[in-house]
């Protein structure tokens, strides 16, 4: 079982978009997988049809994995189970810090629930945060969208050093993987980013970019993945290739 | 917890769209159907081995499939030529079928169309909560079309697939059914075959109506399997077929004084004519089932000369199967036949004997008494040092002895007949391959002494393997005798004794 943490320490980048359809993806390339909308806002779950759990709290999440179990809903594709939205998530940062040892505490959660999976996405709120140590913790791979923009370049240096403070985490670099999202080719200061950033991090830009495209806007009004109701379109592709280098790297481990 | 497990529920009808869709608010269900339908059969050995283990087995196309107790399914592909179970590649249908005898074909009872439909039951969302897929069996003629249903739940949403379950059952025309009489739902005209039928017998019936009604369902067996003769299904029909007029050839010889002589001559001679032709075939067909067998008694040094004897043989065998085939379809074979079963039919008819109209239960018991007697006193003179002779008679003997105790049966309680039939069915199974290792010798002497010529050394060749083919059966059979005085003595116990007295013997007295 492999943990892949969609992740950035800023909103609106394509956090969702890549959870739902790289989960998608795994799925459809045999693996079963539990893609786990961590973000109270339900975004993942709207775009799967999935409900909001209503039973499922803060307590149980940590305590009672079986309770985890339950709340979880088949999606309508194959081999692809969604763990809903949990509204009192919102909570989650002051209830995990009052708790010893929390940032051990969700692995052990996903552990117990991972005897039914290959792959568990995680769709993760866009705060650092105690949530975010336990992400951090828990993930074989975090996923980084970002948007080539100056503001990004910076955020996402923020990012690494939160990261490499994070001793006692031991979150290597190579477990990080950035891709660029909501690219415009168009924009020039699009590209000169881009440029410097792979200079900068070689190791850690994924080679695949997302194009801005209104297609993956569509996903709110089908209420599915991409992949599902536009495979051919250049972003389901785009998402595709981004799913075959983190296999990649799943794979070198 | 786990991943909700596929499951398999079978219903009668065919569940009509209109029906699946109605009274389902708030909930909404989309059935879509591929559009094709394709042909099926129902396939199963003429014993029925398939049904008779609570199973269904279709073919469509490529594909096979097989329903195990209602609630099970497998599949895998198979070709036309895949006759046996054991043709079969290994698969899980091949698995389901390991229980089917190895020597009977799979043989179509039936046939129709399939369809397939798959639905979704989904909330005001859209969202998928449960899934299944019908597979429609709907057969050609009266019978009843079949719905199996697999049902596909979604990990959350039990309760739907609760409500999916119940819904399909209250569209179904019946409750959810097994495997085992779906064939008789589909095809409910199919005849059934039963190799030893329940003839009814009772205690005061007379012998003439008894022997009448013997030979008559024992004519029908025979008859049931001709057409499986000529279409060469397999070697099992043959057999039956044979099998079923030695029964009534020992009704004839065995019922003694129900028929007068001349019709106890008549009908034993119309059994002959009927039995004669089928000899040859039925050799040949157990030497080349026993094909292995035999290449495995011999080194490979000599096995030349068996694939030599073996290609005669088979050669041999669409001779005899073609000549056979030819009488059984003929007018002069129906003729006869029918005049027979038109005879024994027939209670009013001439040829009652001087115990024609004897109780059935004292002249069993008479008779199954008489010739135990005959068997022990014979049994119990064979030492290692009698003649082989003595033995083929003592096989006789018992095989009269069984025949008469499976005539009767029906008169005795069936616990107090198990016991004895047990010791003797073993003393059977000795004598029966002494005897089969000495027909063998014969008919293999008799094939070198007769055969074609081919030639100088393959003459050789084939003589030498022959040779050493009846060395070892030769061996076989003297160790097969050494075991027959064991059986017997066994059979011979007091206890067995004393049964047999009170079951067909203090009876009378
Ligand atoms: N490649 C893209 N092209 C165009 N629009 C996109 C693309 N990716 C995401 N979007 C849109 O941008 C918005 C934000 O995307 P998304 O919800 O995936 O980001 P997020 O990082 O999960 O946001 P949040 O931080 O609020 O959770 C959504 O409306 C989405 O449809
Ligand atoms: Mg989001």
């Amino acid at each position: 079982m492999k943990i892949v943490a969609c992740y950035s320490n800023k909103g609106g980048v394509g956090k969702t978009a890549a959870s739902v359809n790289l989960a998608y993806a795994f799925a459809e390339a045999g693996n079963r997988v539990l893609l786990c909308d961590l973000d109270p806002q339900g975004a993942a779950s709207f775009y799967f049809r999935v409900k909001p759990s209503q039973k499922l709290q803060n307590e149980a999440f940590f305590e009672e994995s079986k309770q985890v179990a339950k709340a979880i809903r088949g999606s309508d594709y194959e081999n692809l189970d969604i763990l809903p939205a949990n509204m009192t998530f919102r909570d989650f940062d002051i209830f995990l810090s009052r708790m010893k040892n929390s940032r051990s505490r969700l692995k052990k959660a996903m552990k117990a629930v991972g005897a039914d999976y290959d792959i568990i996405v995680l769709d993760c709120p866009p705060n650092i945060s105690t949530l975010s140590e336990s992400v951090l913790q828990a993930a074989d791979l975090i996923v980084v969208p970002v948007i080539p923009t100056t503001l990004s370049e910076r955020t996402f240096e923020q990012l690494l050093e939160f990261v490499e403070g994070q001793d006692a985490l031991k979150v290597s670099k190579k477990q990080i993987a950035a891709f660029f999202s909501m690219v415009q080719r168009q924009k020039a200061l699009h590209g000169e980013t881009m440029t410097r950033m792979r200079e900068a991090y070689p190791k850690r830009m994924l080679d695949a970019v997302l194009p801005f495209a209104t297609d993956v806007e569509r996903m709110g009004v089908n209420r599915a993945p991409l992949l599902a109701f536009a495979p051919d379109r250049p972003s389901a592709k785009a998402y595709r290739d981004v799913f075959r280098e983190l296999q990649q790297r799943l794979n070198k481990d | 917890m786990k991943q909700p497990q596929r499951s398999i529920m079978v219903l009668t009808g065919d569940l009509p769209d209109a029906d699946l869709t109605t009274g389902i608010e708030p909930l909404r269900l989309e059935v879509r159907s591929d559009g094709d339908t394709a042909a099926f059969e129902v396939l199963d050995t003429h014993v029925g081995s398939v049904r008779q283990a609570d199973q269904l087995l279709l073919r469509s196309g490529k594909r096979l499939t097989v329903l195990s107790g209602g609630d099970h399914v497998a599949s895998q592909d198979a070709l036309p030529k895949h006759r046996f179970v054991d043709d079969l590649d290994d698969g899980p249908v091949k698995s389901a079928l390991q229980h089917a005898p190895r020597l009977r074909s799979l043989l179509s009872t039936g046939a129709g169309t399939i369809s397939h439909r798959d639905i979704w039951v989904r909330d005001d969302d859209d969202k998928t909560l449960a899934r299944a897929r019908l597979t429609t069996l709907s057969p050609e003629g009266d019978g009843q079309a079949i719905t199996i249903t697999d049902l596909q739940p979604l990990r959350g949403y039990d309760k739907a697939m609760d409500w999916l379950r119940a819904h399909l059952a209250a569209v179904a025309e019946n409750a959810p059914t097994g495997a085992s009489n779906l064939a008789d739902m589909l095809f409910p005209d199919q005849p059934r075959y039963d190799a030893k039928p329940d003839v009814a017998i009772t205690a005061d019936d007379t012998a003439w109506h008894t022997a009448n009604r013997i030979i008559a369902a024992y004519l029908r067996v025979a008859r049931l399997n001709e057409t499986g003769i000529i279409a060469d299904h397999d070697t099992e029909f043959l057999h039956d077929y044979r099998v079923a007029l030695r029964k009534v050839r020992s009704v004839l010889s065995l019922f003694k004084g129900a028929y007068s002589d001349d019709a106890t001559a008549a009908f034993k001679g119309a059994a002959s004519e009927l039995m004669a032709p089928t000899g040859r075939l039925r050799d040949l067909d157990v030497y080349l089932l026993a094909q292995d067998d035999y290449f495995a008694m011999l080194p490979e040094t000599l096995h030349d000369g068996l694939e030599l004897m073996f290609g005669m043989f088979r050669k041999e065998r669409r001779k005899a199967h073609r000549s056979l085939s030819a009488r059984l379809a003929s007018d002069d074979y129906d003729n006869m036949i029918r005049a027979f079963q038109a005879a024994v039919e027939d209670p009013d008819r001439a040829g009652q004997g001087p115990e024609a109209h004897v109780g059935i239960g004292d002249f069993g018991s008479r008779l199954i008494w008489k010739r135990y007697r005959k068997v022990c006193r014979l049994a119990r003179t064979i030492t290692a040092d009698t003649p082989d002779e003595q033995v083929h008679e003592l096989r006789i003997l018992c095989k009269k002895l069984r025949y008469l105790m499976e005539f009767f049966a029906p008169l005795y309680p069936a616990s107090a007949v198990k016991p004895v039939l047990k010791p003797l069915k073993r003393l059977q199974d000795n004598l029966g391959l002494f005897n089969d290792y000495s027909v063998q010798q014969a008919f293999l002497q008799d094939f070198l002494d007769r055969h074609e010529p081919l030639g100088h050394k393959r003459d050789l060749a084939l003589a030498q393997s022959i040779g050493a083919l009846i060395a070892v059966l030769h061996e076989r059979q003297k160790e097969e005798r050494a075991r027959i005085m064991t059986s017997f003595s066994k059979f011979d116990g007091p206890e067995i004794r004393s049964r047999f007295g009170s079951l067909f013997h203090d009876k009378e007295t």
